[in-house]
């Protein structure tokens, strides 16, 4: 299966500032891509490449097979849902969509019906007559998905998609997005900060950090790949507290805290690679010691874990 | 007998529709129309022809269109009557002749008298040979009706408004 | 391996024609073009009622009534032409609606033009508006046909100038406040020779800072013709400054304009 986006060496600089530095990575069809990183990291401006807005300083790249010489054919491809992209106040949602479907080359007639079933699709189809002047942030950023998908690109990217949006209309643009991937099978590059949102939508990562490309791989990978400590919470009875910090030291997890008020709860702090195994034989010495454990989660080894391991070391 | 010959003969000429007048420099002016009548805004025309009796020929020659009025009071700018008033001839050979036209616009009612002076482009010691002065009438004309410069002046504001109010009402009703 | 690059549906108009149509009904449907069309309609309303009810016009200052209601015309026609284009690409940017357009396949080139289209509407629109109250300042002095064809040509070639002129301030503006600032000073500037006194204009230096620069030599040749009665050859001439600007400025708007048109200085986080 060919990559749907692929990039050998991208670098981009701003005369002796260098915002992007030999970034290589594939994505291959129907991959839901998530770009993360900090302010600053570059996710913004390799969009920006990738879409033929900017032009690379260094390096190459193909969308969807196509050169990157060739931007006009990939721009014919591509869905892009830019970052803080700004709407005309007095066109209509509509009218918004029917104008870009014939830049996209529909006749009037078909980008009349192109706009009537993407605003079905997400969800405006009663406000499309509307002025986006009284739209919503959240429907705007509907609006401007629509607008993406208004050429069935291929390869679609979307930039900080649910910035600005209150938790339920998160939801709903992760809902579209799920459902853009589910449908379409288009491959999708998502760029935010909201890592609850690639852990739920996306099938891989990369983390760019400073202009350099931190990490990639699925979730689980780079989790892994940070050693990212992991820790367990567990709950005893009070009498017990101390007869389990004993069992557990003798089991090898070297240290045990009291956590918050609660009598009887405790954080055991397990080792650097993300293995259950230390904490599966603290569990049934304390069985094997008659300790009743009455509460048990494990905690760490996620993504915001990694994220914030892999870019504050740098 | 020589001499009441030659003023029989000029009585004659002058009497005669086409005026001539014997210049000493030889070169006459002949204007015609003597006469015209016009109304405010139109546009004449005023011929000159320019004949060279003497025994030689002459030097370059400038010719020159004055406008004046004959009412006093009436302020006459020549510039904006006709354009180009002043014509280079080059010389004329003897017994050769020019014939030069100018284009007058009637600019202001009432009594214009034109004239047009010839003097040699080198001897500024020279008298102007001149002819006959044209008399303009021109009558007035109402060239601006003011009637129904209202309607013009409120409709068309109001239409554009009309249209502009239309659009936002409908632009409003999405 | 190259993936298909799919035919997209039949391509009915060109991008710029798209990019005129949109910019147009923006424009006008939107509003800001009707109203900028009823204060000017006040404008020339008020000259035309002023001039009509004053008795003691005589012949002369009717044509010169005729000759400010063209030179308004024109002066305000361009003027719109230029600001609008002055918001062109530096406004787009501001309100973060340009990346959206550079994102479809429509070239930089369809952009300009389509953008510079809109601009001269407001022009075009200044011009029909004018009509009727030429015809009537100028039909008791039989000026109404080369009036109006005058204003025509000649507003035509400065209204292309200045929106020209605008478009590339605003491909390198750094905000839209700077693009009209600039296209502000630059109108004034090029006004300013209008107000030399008239013996400044009558030397060589003046009437060559006259005849180069458009506004003033287009000015000049509607007065020749219309209050002086020149014939269209007399002065042509005068003609030369504002063709060629006309000509070069709109070859740099929609060709360097265009290759040179981006999001911003630093378009990266």
């Amino acid at each position: 299966m060919s990559a749907a986006v692929e990039t050998d060496g991208l670098g981009k600089s701003y005369g002796s500032t260098v915002a992007l530095e030999g970034i290589s990575f594939s994505v291959q069809s129907g991959e839901v891509l998530g770009v993360l990183g900090p302010n600053g990291a570059g996710k913004t401006t390799a969009i920006r490449i990738l879409t033929t807005i900017l032009e690379p300083s260094r390096g190459s790249f193909t969308v969807a097979g196509v050169q990157h010489s060739r931007a006009s054919e990939i721009r014919r491809l591509v869905g892009v849902l830019p970052e803080s992209a700004g709407y005309p106040a007095k066109q209509s949602g509509e009218e918004y969509l029917r104008y870009f479907a014939r830049l996209f080359g529909h006749s009037r007639a078909s980008a009349r019906a192109v706009a009537a079933r993407l605003l079905e699709q997400v969800g405006l189809a009663d406000r499309g007559q509307s002025l986006i002047g009284s739209y919503s942030r959240g429907m705007r950023q509907r609006l401007g998905i629509a607008r993406a998908l208004v050429n069935d690109p291929q390869v679609i990217f979307l930039d900080e998609p649910t910035l600005g949006l209150d938790p339920a209309g998160q939801r709903q643009v992760l809902g579209l997005v799920r459902g853009i991937t589910a449908e379409r099978g288009a491959t999708v590059l998502l760029s935010t900060h909201l890592l609850a949102e690639v852990e739920e939508v996306c099938s891989r990562v990369m983390i760019l950090n400073r202009g350099r490309l931190a990490a990639e791989g699925t979730v689980a990978d780079i989790a892994r790949r940070a050693a990212a400590p992991r820790s367990a919470r567990l709950r005893v009875a009070a009498e017990h507290v101390a007869r389990a910090r004993e069992v557990l030291a003798n089991a090898g997890i070297e240290r045990v805290d009291s956590a918050d008020a609660q009598l009887g709860s405790l954080v055991a702090l397990l080792n650097g690679t993300g293995s259950t195994t230390g904490m599966n034989d603290g569990l049934r010495a304390l069985a094997d010691a008659h300790v009743p454990v009455l509460a048990f989660e494990l905690e760490g080894a996620r993504l915001s874990d990694a994220f914030l391991a892999m870019t504050e070391e740098a | 007998m020589f001499a009441a010959t030659l003023v029989a003969a000029c009585a004659a000429l002058a009497s005669s529709g086409l005026a001539v007048a014997a210049q000493p420099s030889g070169v006459s002016v002949a204007l015609e129309p003597l006469r015209i009548h016009t109304e405010l805004g139109r546009n004449v025309l005023v011929h000159a022809t320019f004949r060279n009796n003497g025994p030689a020929a002459t030097g370059s020659l400038i010719a020159h269109l004055n406008v004046l009025s004959l009412r006093s009071g009436v302020e006459v700018d020549p510039e904006d009557w006709s354009t180009h008033r002043t014509r280079y001839l080059g010389t004329l050979p003897t017994g050769g002749s020019q014939t030069i036209t100018w284009k007058v616009h009637a600019i202001n009612t009432g009594k214009i008298a034109l004239y047009v002076a010839v003097i040699p482009q080198a001897g500024l010691s020279s008298r102007p040979a001149t002819g006959r002065t044209v008399q303009l009438v021109v009558a007035g004309r109402r060239t601006l009706n003011s009637g129904g410069i209202l309607p013009l002046a409120l409709g068309i504001p109001a239409l554009l408004g009309l249209m502009s109010g239309g659009i936002q009402v409908a632009l409003r009703r999405r | 391996m190259e993936l298909a690059v799919p035919t997209p549906p039949t391509r009915r108009a060109r991008g710029w024609a798209i990019v005129g149509e949109q910019e147009l009904r923006d424009l006008w449907l939107g509003g800001r073009g009707m109203l900028l069309g009823v204060a000017f309609s006040l404008l020339l309303s008020i000259i035309a009622y002023l001039t009509a009810t004053n008795q003691a016009l005589n012949f002369l200052e009717q044509r010169e009534a005729v000759n400010l209601t063209l030179q308004v015309a024109i002066a305000v026609g361009s003027l719109l032409a230029l600001l609008a284009a002055a918001d062109a690409v530096s406004g787009e940017r501001e309100r973060s609606t340009l990346e959206s357009l550079l994102l479809a396949p429509v070239s930089r080139l369809g952009i300009t033009s389509g953008k510079l289209i809109a601009a001269l509407s407001l022009w075009a629109a200044a011009f029909v508006i004018t009509v009727p109250y030429v015809w009537f300042l100028g039909r008791g002095v039989g000026l109404v046909g080369k009036a109006v064809l005058l204003g025509l040509v000649v507003g035509t070639l400065l209204a292309v100038f200045l929106a020209s002129v605008g478009m590339l301030i605003s491909v390198f503006a750094s905000s839209n406040r700077v693009s009209l600032s600039v296209s502000l000073f630059l109108l004034l500037a090029i006004f300013t020779p209008t107000q030399l006194p008239s013996s400044a204009q009558k030397g060589w230096a003046g009437e060559f800072l006259l005849r180069v620069n458009p506004l003033t030599a287009g000015e000049h040749y509607v007065g020749k013709i219309v209050v002086n009665d020149h014939s269209w050859s007399e002065d042509a001439s005068w003609l030369i400054s504002p063709l060629v600007a006309a000509a070069v400025f709109f070859f740099l708007a929609a060709f360097v304009g265009a290759r040179y048109m981006q999001l911003g200085r630093r378009a990266s986080e």
